[in-house]
């Protein structure tokens, strides 16, 4: 019966629900400014969440990927390793370079500074696998093993305001600056903070401490590819010449698969609470739209009375949901893009669009427009004609 | 042939109170027919099974022959489209929409284009001498121009059966006696079925037939 082509075109269902939503005033504008509040939490919290895993990724980066350092867990039998320390100068025809560390805590004196400082002695090698320069002065040379020589690393240099020349006290010992490192940045991967200690050569830190240990050794493989292989050969080959050490390999790309992980973890939680906000906006477009069918019945009433179908009145209810969500979507994003953008800013990163935040707020929104629209469009639906009529 | 509107064994209750009981009656196509009657006696709610607004507990009714006991809310609202117009006594036109989108409303339900929908409601609107009015709202009508505008939108659709509840009982005498010298004129020219609903009696004797209700039963009054 009556099968042919019946109700108001697509553009015109539009144009109607669009110009209802314009009559509807203020009441419309919070409806769409609590979706545009979830969605821009949704947007810039995904966005933040990249930025902020893309920051890392950078640092670790940054740290070079041909990076490896080899922990060493020794027993206290064990003779001190500064004794003896490892050759490392042909351990792999895959490695560049590579370098021992032995760090103690020291107080620094300069005048009247005085600063706790963690002192690393190394080799002169380890210029090479940190690519490390010397702002003022040089750096530590093969020739300066046994001098008491010593290099400031950036940021110490500012906190003791030292200078090339000066005589600094590191336990009983005066130890000359002979140079101050440029900043480096702080390397997640590394057992210590360059920028923040102090370089002395390895054999001088038995002035420090009369066991000294060597904890780590850094090293510098010829490309990014064989790490993992220069890995297993700096590896077996400390585990031949310490023996009795336990030691331990790691490669930055084992670190950077576990902020993968994490950060992944850390996007999806706060997407999470976007959401949650996401969900507040849509009570509210479903409270202004039960309000709306209230406030409407009688023009429900009538419009039923003149031919339209209770699909007709869903439509015309879910689409003024809709739209609402849709501009909620579109302020949410552009709101969520530039609060994520000013975050990054204000933390002092680069800014980099999750490519999937965009696609992901707005299809949410619209997502949470539709489910909560369609509960009033449907009690719009359901409403029977004469009952509607009859509303006063 | 068959009969503009059939009633058979109809019933309606509301909340156990028997509201209209066993009523049945037939409608010759082009008839005028006044329902006249005191109130709550069943006269509205008559009207609104006939234009399918409301469905009967029992009984069936029958549209220009077309069973619509059963019919699913889709195909009332089609039926109602396309072959009943309504005129209500408080005009219920939209306050929104301009009076010639108000005469166009049921030609969009249909699926007119835009454009021919305005065309006929603009026709319609000179049918009923509100040529000059077609972009105002409703609320800078008078009353007599809202009926009209109402009795232009029932008749937009061109409908077999045009229903009007109490379409004066808002207006003063001369726009009320405007309004029902409309409604003669179409039955008389169109031969569009009349049905309406009043209160007074003077009205009613310009009706060919007048149906009197009461106590939920419906008789032949002349």
């Amino acid at each position: 019966m009556l099968a042919e082509h019946y109700g108001p075109s697509a553009s015109q269902r539009l144009a109607e629900s669009i110009a209802n939503l314009g009559t509807m005033g203020r009441r419309a504008w919070l409806g769409l400014l609590g979706v545009a509040v979830g969605c821009a939490a949704v947007v810039a919290l995904l966005n933040v969440g990249h930025s902020a895993a893309l920051q890392s990724r950078q640092l670790f980066q940054g740290m070079g990927s041909e990076l490896l350092v080899a922990t060493l867990q020794r027993d206290s039998e064990t003779p001190a390793m500064t004794a003896q320390p490892p050759q490392l100068s042909a351990v792999s025809p895959l490695l560049i370079s590579a370098a021992p560390l032995a760090m103690a805590p020291v107080e620094v004196r300069l005048g009247a500074i005085s600063e706790a400082l963690m002192v690393t002695g190394s080799t002169p090698a380890l210029a090479t696998v940190l690519d490390l320069t010397a702002d003022q002065g040089r750096l530590l040379s093969e020739h300066d093993a046994h001098n008491a020589y010593l290099l400031l690393g950036a940021i110490a240099a500012q906190q003791l305001q030292a200078s090339v020349g000066d005589q600094l006290q590191l336990g009983r010992y005066l130890f000359e600056v002979i140079g101050i490192l440029g900043p480096i940045g702080y390397n997640p991967l590394l057992p210590v903070a360059v920028d923040d200690g102090l370089l002395i050569p390895l054999q001088a830190m038995r002035r420090l401490s009369s066991a000294p240990q060597i904890s780590a050794v850094v090293a510098l493989a010829r490309d990014s590819q064989s790490v993992r292989v220069a890995a297993d050969e700096l590896a077996g080959d400390l585990r031949m010449q310490l023996p009795g050490a336990e030691v331990e390999v790691q490669v930055p790309q084992q670190l950077l698969d576990g902020m993968a992980s994490q950060a992944r973890l850390f996007s999806w939680l706060l997407a999470g609470l976007g959401a949650i906000a996401l969900l507040v906006g849509g009570v509210g477009v479903m409270n202004v739209m039960l309000m709306s069918v209230i406030e409407r019945r009688r023009e429900i009433g009538v419009r039923m009375a003149l031919g339209a179908r209770p699909v007709d009145i869903a439509w015309l209810f879910l689409l003024e949901a809709v739209i609402l969500a849709s501009g909620g979507a579109v302020l949410g994003s552009m709101v969520g893009v530039l609060a994520a953008w000013l975050f990054a800013w204000l933390s002092g990163w680069d800014f980099a669009l999750d490519p999937w935040s965009i696609p992901l707020g707005v299809v949410s929104a619209l997502l949470i427009g539709v489910f909560f629209g369609l509960q009033p469009a449907l009690a719009a639906a359901r409403l029977q004609p004469v009952a509607a009529l009859r509303d006063e | 042939m068959s009969a503009a509107i059939s009633l058979e064994h109809v019933h309606r209750s509301l909340g156990g109170e028997v509201i209209l009981g066993d009523v049945s009656l037939s409608i010759a196509h082009g008839q005028s027919c006044a329902i006249v009657g005191p109130s709550g006696s069943g006269k509205s709610t008559l009207l609104n099974l006939i234009g399918l607004l409301d469905e009967p507990c029992h009984g069936r009714v029958l549209i220009g022959g077309e069973n619509m006991t059963g019919a699913s809310g889709a195909q009332r609202a089609m039926m109602r489209n396309r072959s009943i117009g309504f005129v209500f006594q408080s005009f219920h036109l939209l306050p929104r929409l301009t009076v010639l989108d108000n005469v166009a409303l049921p030609l969009f339900y249909r699926g007119m284009p835009v454009p021919r929908a305005r065309c006929a409601a603009r026709r319609q609107l000179q049918l009923v001498g509100l040529g000059a009015r077609m972009s105002h709202r409703p609320a800078e009508l008078s009353g007599g121009q809202r009926q009209r505008v109402a009795i232009a939108r029932a008749l937009v659709g061109e409908p077999q059966l045009l229903l009007a509840d109490e379409p004066t009982g808002n207006l003063d005498g001369e726009a009320a006696a405007d309004v029902l010298e409309l409604l003669k004129a179409l039955n008389r020219e169109r031969g569009v079925t009349l049905l309406l609903v009043t209160h007074d009696p003077a009205m009613a004797s310009h009706m060919q037939r007048c149906l009197n209700v009461r106590a939920g039963q419906v008789g032949d009054a002349r």
